[in-house]
């Protein structure tokens, strides 16, 4: 295991999602572009996974204001403004990128762009190929990236980044079998994506396990509002090993009904005007409520009904459903489906500039690990247009970054390779520590919050970031080092949610009375640094 | 909870020699898949256990195993006791991790230009299809050209026909397509059977590049030549002898019982015109079962060595002679012989009347039994039976009451998709292939139920290869003497 596989390059981009491999293309045009990532490309990470849409201003009829205007409403006003208007703005020419490159989204009668509605939007500006966007957005993006000369390291895990002085200078990872690989670079693009795998309970892929936060945090760079967790109301409750599997919003969009064990349309106690179409936050809480009362089924969900809809209409707008849950053996037609929340999105991340710039000299950060475009609450169809306008962004002032003295500190080598060596005579099974991890985070740092379970949730995830946990052999000390990560981004919320003293948007603090509502609170940000950490205040920090 | 024990392929190129197989039981929940399966014997008893995985949820293709030698998603598919879990047909890193990567940087890319055309809702919609592909390469594990000549895959076509279908690509894709194999294809239809995304590879991808190609005049020679024999004499081969039609004298063959069911005959050029013998077979078996058959003489062609090559010039005109032949003697149910045939008229016409292949008749209204026959058999499924029309049991039942089968691995023998015309190479290395398998089960005779297979597997095997209706025959014959021993008198 020893540090003598170099890399040396301009520009390195980690996580091969939507936004880094829309870094990696636009990086490539300024220098050598490394794109590494801990699956291989077009096949990691949860842009591949996307079902709903993309937003963008397309008609004549909807204009960037609007789209401005719900994405604050939608994220109860904690949304970084200028963020916002260079997502509005770009969202557009980004779909034509896609567009141009190949992708294959649907078409009106008018060979444009098909678009339609989603939910907080004024304007149905929801682009969409099918029920798989995402997978359709990374196709076109790795054909594009093959007529590139980015080179690709795939199934290569990320473990740090390499620090010389207050720089970032690339990263050092492990390949699939356990080896130890040095990557330096320029500038180095963190687009690792999410991290709720942290809960029991998750849409997530494989890949969502909050390296980069953990990655950036141990690196120095701030991040915010990392207590920011959207729960999206309908996740799959069966089978019990596919728990979480995401149920798409269309199924409420097309007419479904949210009914309990008592057969009873239950949101009419909780938002009697917009009822199964009312916000992702204000659904979530009514069908946990439902489920704590004893309402739920036997499964522990509740029931989602499409039963009454024209079969044709089922076949025809829900087919990825439809299929998915007769390969479970529910015939949707036929019977209700059953569902519960399920952790699906993180707001928060790594603090970044509109030139996707961190707070640490030499790294970007884009796509779902950077914080600050969705505020407390994220539009459906607005992560998919982030990772294409702050990925392009991200590689664009990455690649125009001078060159700089890349001096690897060997003192930083080999306090990592000792931190690794450590999980080969280590004891415990990292399996267990998952487990417990993300059942503690859902049992306390899920929907409903309050200081108690709040603390002590985090005492529970800073013991088990202390675990022994064991390496079986080198092919598994990726593994250790991201069990070790998710505990560090779950202790990230945790530590978050107990500073901001307020509910606004997904994040729920049931031992705080309020008297604000959002766009009345003193609160902005909260921050998180290994140097600092609070929430910005109106006017100053607290 | 419950306890499931599987068997899963483990390897490790650094260390071990070769694979072998480990057994694990473990708990799982209810409605567990395989991957769930294959994450408890990780977590709880084997941490060294490398599989691949991503989104658990059916799309994003990294997930690919084979399941009792079926390719799955292990995401999907339901885990079932005492399965068997072995890595995909490709290069194998580790245990179930097969090396993906060779193969897709061979799927073809759209090349960025400045002077692309914008594509119209029409192209859009008849693109989509082909769009579906989540690159898990199930079907690359399966193809059996791939195995033995140079032919970058069913997914790779697929690409190659999406890139054709855009205008934006400004590339010559039929060429490139022609250069990578897409004349190799055997229509053995394995690609899209295991496809999770369903998609007809087969006939939506390689046969329509492969009528792109004919009409930039990139039609195989011999191909051409079937095609211009096809049209001068509505027939796919030469007269060499007097045919099945011509040896029937009635063109209505009543049973010698009570008619159970009336049939028309669809016979094929080559039961016709290169095995009538079998067919003549096939008539007493049906004769003697009950069936009244009706033979049209204005059949021709099907048109299926047109259609597998893209030759689609003058397949309305054969499909029209074909289904008045039938529909003006007002036949409502036609019965095939030929797999390829069958699968042609049931897939690609559409018929005023149902289709039946010979197999699905003899079971739907039963047969005599015949007398059984001392020898072990082997079956080989024809493609265009088993995944062109899903005729799996029927034959097996049929041959389990003559004789004792045992069964071998389904796979395309090479005869098919003009690759025997086209590519004989290839068919002679696939035939072998088969004669290998045959070898291994140890069986005296080969069973099938195509002329195609029949008349290739011949050549690839030195055990006599028999068509079903033949060996029913034998049994009936046996059955026949047997009577007749009984009956006549002693010492006469
Ligand atoms: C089921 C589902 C449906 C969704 N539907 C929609 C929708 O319809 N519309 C919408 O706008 N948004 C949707 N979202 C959200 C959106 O998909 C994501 O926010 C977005 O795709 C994130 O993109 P990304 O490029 O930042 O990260 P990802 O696509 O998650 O990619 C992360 C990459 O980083 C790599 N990586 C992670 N850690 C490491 C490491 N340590 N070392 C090396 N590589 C690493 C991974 O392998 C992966 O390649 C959905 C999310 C989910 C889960
Ligand atoms: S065509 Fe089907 S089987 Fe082949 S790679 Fe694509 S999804 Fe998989
Ligand atoms: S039909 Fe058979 S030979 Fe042709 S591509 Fe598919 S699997 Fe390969
Ligand atoms: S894990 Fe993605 S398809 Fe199975």
């Amino acid at each position: 295991m020893l540090a003598d596989e170099v890399v040396d390059c301009h520009v390195l981009v980690i996580g091969s999602g939507g936004a880094g491999v829309r870094a990696a293309i636009e990086a490539s045009q300024y220098g050598d572009t490394v794109l590494i990532s801990k699956t291989i490309v077009g096949k990691g990470g949860c842009t591949t996974m996307a079902e709903g849409g993309y937003n963008a201003v397309l008609r004549e009829q909807d204009s960037c204001g609007i789209h401005f205007e719900d994405t604050l409403k939608g994220g109860a006003y904690l949304n970084d403004p200028e963020l916002v208007n260079i997502l509005v703005k770009e969202a557009p020419l980004r779909m034509g990128d896609l567009i141009k490159w190949g992708a294959v989204f649907d078409f009106t009668e008018n060979d444009e762009v098909a678009q339609r509605p989603f939910g907080g939007q004024q304007f149905p500006r929801t682009c969409y190929a099918g029920d798989r966007t995402g997978h359709e957005m990374m196709t076109t993006l790795v054909e594009r990236l093959d007529s590139s000369n980015v080179s690709s390291l795939q199934e290569f895990t990320v473990l740090d980044l390499l620090k010389n002085g207050e720089s970032v200078i690339g990263a050092i990872a492990l390949d699939e079998k356990g080896n130890i690989v040095l990557l330096k670079a320029d500038s180095t693009v963190l687009a690792t994506g999410g991290g709720t795998k942290v809960y029991d309970i998750s849409t997530n892929s494989s890949s969502g396990t909050g390296d980069g936060f953990a990655i950036g945090y141990r690196a120095g760079a701030e991040l915010i509002d990392m207590e920011m967790i959207q729960f999206h109301p309908t996740g799959a409750v069966f089978p019990y090993d596919a728990r979480g599997r995401l149920v798409t919003e269309a199924v409420r969009g097309e007419g479904g009904l949210l009914l309990n064990n008592i057969c009873e349309r239950f949101m009419k106690q909780y938002d009697p005007e917009r009822m199964e179409l009312s916000t992702r936050d204000v659904v979530a809480r009514a069908i946990a409520t439902e489920i704590q009362a004893g309402r739920g089924t036997k499964n522990g969900g509740v029931y989602l009904d499409v039963t009454h809809l024209p079969r044709e209409q089922i076949e025809t707008r829900l087919p990825v459903m439809l299929e998915q849950f007769l390969k479970f053996g529910v015939d949707i037609r036929n019977q209700p489906m059953e569902v519960a929340p399920t952790a699906h999105h993180i707001m928060g991340g790594l603090r970044i500039t509109t030139e996707c710039r961190t707070t640490l000299s030499g790294l970007f950060a884009c796509g779902e690990v950077a914080g600050g475009v969705h505020g407390a609450n994220r539009l459906g169809g607005n992560a998919l247009a982030e990772t294409q306008v702050f990925g392009k962004r991200a590689g664009e002032f990455a690649g125009k970054s001078e060159k700089r003295i890349k001096k690897v500190d060997s003192e930083q080598i080999k306090r990592k390779l000792a931190y690794i060596d450590a999980f080969l005579t280590g004891s415990e099974n990292p399996a267990g520590v998952r487990t417990l991890l993300q059942q503690s985070m859902w049992q306390g740092a899920g929907i409903f919050r309050n200081a108690t379970d709040l603390n002590k949730t985090l005492r529970i995830v800073n013991n088990l970031s202390l675990a022994p946990i064991r390496a079986e052999s080198l092919r598994n000390l990726a593994e250790c080092c991201i069990v070790r990560n998710m505990c560090l981004t779950a202790s990230l919320i945790c530590r978050s949610a107990l500073i901001r003293k307020e509910s606004r948007g997904a994040h729920l603090r049931v031992d705080i009375h309020q008297t604000h509502d959002a766009i009345h609170s003193p609160f902005l940000h909260t921050f998180m640094s290994p140097f600092r950490e609070g929430i910005e205040n109106i006017g100053g920090l607290a | 909870m419950r306890k499931i024990t599987a068997r899963v392929y483990r390897f490790d190129k650094e260390k071990d020699r070769e694979a072998h197989f480990e057994e694990y039981t473990v708990e799982v929940n209810e409605g567990a898949r395989v991957l769930h399966l294959l994450h408890a014997i990780h977590d709880t008893l084997d941490p060294t256990l490398s599989y691949r995985y991503c989104c658990g949820s059916g799309q994003c293709g990294s997930c690919a195993v084979r399941v009792n030698r079926e390719p799955v998603l292990a995401c999907m598919e339901e885990a079932r006791d005492k399965i068997t879990i072995e890595p995909l047909n490709l290069p194998v890193k580790k245990d179930l991790v097969v090396d993906l990567v060779p193969t897709l940087e061979t799927i073809a890319s759209l090349k960025p230009s400045d002077a692309q055309k914008m594509p119209k809702k029409s192209d859009i919609d008849a693109i989509k299809p082909l769009r579906d592909c989540i690159e898990c390469l199930c079907c690359v594990s399966v193809c059996p050209a791939m195995d033995v000549i140079k032919f970058l895959g069913p997914t790779a076509m697929r690409q190659e026909m999406r890139l054709a279908l855009d205008p934006r690509n400004i590339d010559d894709r039929i060429t490139a397509a022609v250069q990578e194999g897409l004349f190799t294809c055997t229509s053995c239809q394995a690609c899209w059977k295991v496809c999770p995304k369903e998609i007809e590879i087969p006939g939506k991808a390689i046969e329509k590049l492969r009528y792109f190609a004919n009409k930039k005049g990139l039609t195989l020679p011999r191909h051409q030549e079937v095609a211009a024999l096809v049209k001068e004499t509505g027939r796919s081969v030469t007269r060499i002898e007097p045919t099945f039609m011509e040896l029937m004298n009635a063109d209505v063959i009543e049973p010698t019982g009570p008619v159970k069911a009336t049939v028309g005959f669809f016979i094929g050029c080559m039961y016709n015109m290169r095995l009538p013998k079998t067919a003549l077979d096939a008539i007493e078996v049906l004769r003697r079962n009950g069936i009244r058959v009706i033979i049209p003489k204005e059949q021709i062609c099907c048109g299926s060595p047109l259609i597998r090559t893209g030759q689609l010039a003058f397949l309305d005109t054969l499909k029209k002679r074909n289904i008045d032949a039938f529909w003006n003697r007002h036949i409502d149910t036609v019965m095939t012989m030929c797999a390829g045939c069958g699968s042609t008229l049931k897939n690609d016409y559409k018929t005023p009347f149902v289709v039946m292949d010979i197999n699905e008749v003899l079971t739907k209204y039963g047969i005599e039994p015949p007398e059984r026959l001392p020898v072990r058999a082997t079956y080989h499924d024809p493609c265009h039976l088993l995944r062109g029309q899903g005729i799996y049991d029927q034959p097996r039942q049929l041959i389990r009451q003559v004789v004792d089968l045992i069964d071998m691995p389904s796979i395309c023998c090479g005869s098919g998709g003009g690759v025997k015309s086209g590519m004989p190479e290839e068919a002679a290395a696939l035939g072998e292939r088969r004669g290998e398998e045959i070898k291994k089960t140890g069986a005296d005779i080969v069973i099938s139920s195509c002329p195609f297979c029949e008349f290739h597997i011949a050549g690839h095997t030195d055990k006599p290869v028999k068509n079903i209706t033949t060996l029913l025959l034998e049994g009936y014959k046996e059955k026949d003497r047997k009577t007749r021993t009984l009956t006549d008198p002693p010492g006469n």
